[in-house]
């Protein structure tokens, strides 16, 4: 009796760890200000959240599959100049492309996805064709992501300035809502759901689930490890692209200097929720957690006022407490 | 065997076509700390227009990608290369002396270039050393006195009526000079006009960075709505990132729920905000005017004139020994035109 109860702690405890964590401090910062148990919170928090979940959700995929994949910062930003370009007003004084006519927002959000496809892409290629290590490989995208991201907005008129006069029609994207919930809050979810029904309920998932644990084996029981690694970049890519739109349109702007460091954050939220770095492990839930985690964190910290030096200690302890109370799981699990 | 023929032969054509660049015109090697920089890629560009229209110096430049390292490394090459100027935005400020020292054992006349000063010791140890750079604390003065004028015309200013000025201040980097300098001036200048204030949220740190700055606000908004009176920014982008925050908590709706946002740089989309009667105050570095003056202070040298305000004669320019300061200009709603500038022009 003893001992299964003292199971059952420790059981709790190496699963539900995150949540712990997520249920102590949304408890703490209420008890510091009640204020922080409104809707307006939650919306806030949600919606701060959203691009980073769909950042997050193409990371996850490429984790899964054994990957890494560094170049999605550069992605979203590449992505967020690319779609501003295009979603200008036509009477904007420095507009990007002074001839082209004001467009729907479905073509700023296309081109978004196709860049992000693009690189996507390429990466996919040079891991799954030229054997560049993924680490390497998409270090080398992510550079040129950057690169041409300067070279596009250094055109001009533009030099280099951020792009402004945006379509209304594009920035309601970012910010307007739906029954006061924020279309981007319902574009996150939407892509929650599409990633859990692609891993779970698919030959492909369960493929990219094979091809991760153990690339060796899934290849000798007749799985194309090329074509996963191809479509996996590729879907990564396109998650990008659209986050790279979205941020853009919440935002307003878009520079060459968005993005940055979105990768780190991304996988710090997938492994924080559950994603193993070896492969083959990990599920929408913990990511969108994960993701969540971090934002609650960013906005409570700052909500009560607490200097963002403190942000940075506390948000470094928590993905170390997170990944090693994980370690311990696998470790006992063998 | 045949790709490393290859990989040789275009190597001999990358080194011999470096080497043939420098002729007899004096060569400057120019060293700014990041191209990505919106601010450092209209200075750089002037600086290349410029030189290529007047052709007394010409000019080879360098990234150091935000790295001190990589600045390093660019110095080093540069000196191997041999260069008869340096321009360099330097990012190492610990290492200034080590810099001038090593200039002046190379015999390479040296621009600091908007960056940190060399300390007088080190001008009195190497005669051929300038500096180039605007006067970074004036971006935090004018931040402060808008705020001042504002409020004193305003007496709603002070929204919970506590005799303070509330103010969240959105950091950049927090170990980056400018951060450090705009944040201190522009509350010295509210305080020096008797005002008292209080800081909302501790360092609030954004990274330049408007997404952050926009996500930050919103997190403060949801808990001291009330208390805010104004917000200084120490780059436009975070400023309009507050004020998009600002706008989703139901501010900027009439003249009643206007709240003060001053920023720095007058960028195009920061003017644009000033034009919309949202963003109170911005500050205007003119990169063109740096571009112009770092050519014009190796012009006048390489005709064997001395550097003065006279021989300088630049709007905005003062010089003072080898330091050569530029002014930063207000710019607000009333002479937001004056924050234009045209990076192609080549007169100097």
């Amino acid at each position: 009796m003893e001992n299964s109860k003292k199971y059952s702690l420790r059981f709790v405890l190496e699963n539900y760890a995150l949540y712990i964590i997520m249920a102590l401090m949304i408890i703490i910062i209420g008890m510091m200000s009640p204020k922080f148990f409104s809707l307006r919170v939650l919306r806030d928090i949600l919606m701060q959240s959203s691009t980073r979940i769909i950042v997050a959700m193409g990371c996850m995929f490429i984790l899964v599959s054994g990957s890494a994949d560094l170049s999605g910062g550069r992605t979203v930003g590449l992505a967020a100049v690319v779609a501003g370009s295009l979603a200008q007003k036509a009477d904007y004084y420095i507009k990007f492309w002074p001839s082209l006519p004001e467009m729907p927002v479905i073509v700023p959000l296309i081109a978004a996805i196709l860049i992000g496809l693009l690189v996507g892409l390429a990466n996919g290629f040079s891991v799954a064709k030229l054997k560049v290590p993924s680490f390497l490989a998409t270090l080398g995208w992510m550079m040129v992501a950057y690169g041409a991201n300067c070279l596009y907005s250094n055109k001009p008129p533009n030099n280099s300035q951020p792009l402004g006069g945006f379509l209304k029609s594009f920035t309601d994207l970012g910010t307007a809502s739906f029954l006061s919930v924020p279309y981007i809050i319902y574009i996150a979810i939407g892509v929650c759901i599409v990633v859990h029904l692609l891993l779970t309920k698919t030959c492909l998932g369960r493929e990219i689930f094979a091809a991760g644990s153990n690339s060796e084996a899934a290849r000798v029981s007749g799985i194309n490890v090329f074509k996963i690694q191809m479509i996996t970049f590729a879907i990564a890519g396109v998650c990008y692209g659209l986050a790279g739109c979205l941020e853009a349109a919440r935002t307003g702007s878009a520079t060459s200097t968005y993005g940055n460091g979105y990768e780190m954050d991304a996988i710090a939220s997938c492994i924080v929720g559950g994603c193993s770095l070896t492969g083959g492990v990990g599920n929408v839930f913990g990511v969108f957690f994960g993701v969540l985690i971090f934002n609650v964190i960013n906005y409570g910290l700052t909500f009560i006022g607490l200097s963002s030096y403190w942000q940075y200690v506390v948000k470094g302890l928590i993905i170390i407490f997170a990944v090693s109370i994980d370690m311990r799981k696998y470790r006992r699990n063998d | 065997m045949k790709r490393s023929i290859l990989f040789v032969l275009i190597a001999v054509m990358l080194l011999s076509a470096v080497s043939v660049v420098s002729a007899e015109t004096p060569t400057a090697g120019v060293i700014w700390y990041n191209f990505a920089d919106t601010f450092i890629q209209n200075a750089r560009q002037t600086l290349l227009n410029v030189a290529k229209a007047d052709g007394t110096v010409e000019i080879v430049d360098a990234d150091s990608q935000n790295d001190i390292a990589t600045q390093t490394n660019n110095i080093n090459n540069f000196y191997t290369r041999g260069i008869d100027y340096l321009v360099l935005n330097n990012i190492n400020t610990a290492a200034i002396s080590e810099i001038v020292q090593k200039a002046k054992e190379e015999g390479v006349v040296t621009i600091f270039a908007n960056t940190d000063s060399p300390s007088d010791e080190d001008f009195a140890n190497y005669d051929g050393l300038y500096l180039v750079s605007s006067r970074a604390p004036q971006s935090g003065t004018i931040m402060g006195e808008a705020a001042v004028k504002y409020w004193k015309e305003h007496p709603e200013a002070d929204r919970n009526g506590n005799g303070k000025m509330d103010y969240i201040m959105l950091l950049g980097l927090t170990w980056h000079y400018d951060t450090q300098v705009r944040a201190e001036y522009s509350i010295k200048a509210v305080e020096d006009a008797g005002i008292a204030t209080n800081q909302i949220g501790g360092e609030v740190v954004a990274e330049y960075n408007r997404g952050q700055a926009q996500e930050k606000v919103a997190a403060l908004l949801a808990n001291f709505s009330d208390d805010i009176d104004i917000i200084f920014a120490c780059n436009d982008d975070m400023a309009l990132g507050a004020i998009e925050a600002l706008k989703a908590g139901g501010f900027f709706k009439d003249e009643a729920s206007f709240l003060p946002v001053c920023g720095v740089d007058a960028t195009v989309v920061g003017c644009d905000a000033l034009r919309d009667g949202t963003l109170l105050v911005t500050s205007l570095n003119n990169p063109v005017t740096l571009g112009k003056a770092i050519y014009k202070t190796m012009y006048l040298l390489e005709n064997g004139k001395e550097v003065t305000t006279e021989t300088l004669n630049m709007k905005g320019a003062t010089v003072e020994g080898h330091r050569i300061w530029l002014d930063y200009t207000a710019i607000t709603k009333e002479n937001v035109d004056e924050a234009a500038y045209d990076i192609t022009d080549t007169t100097f």
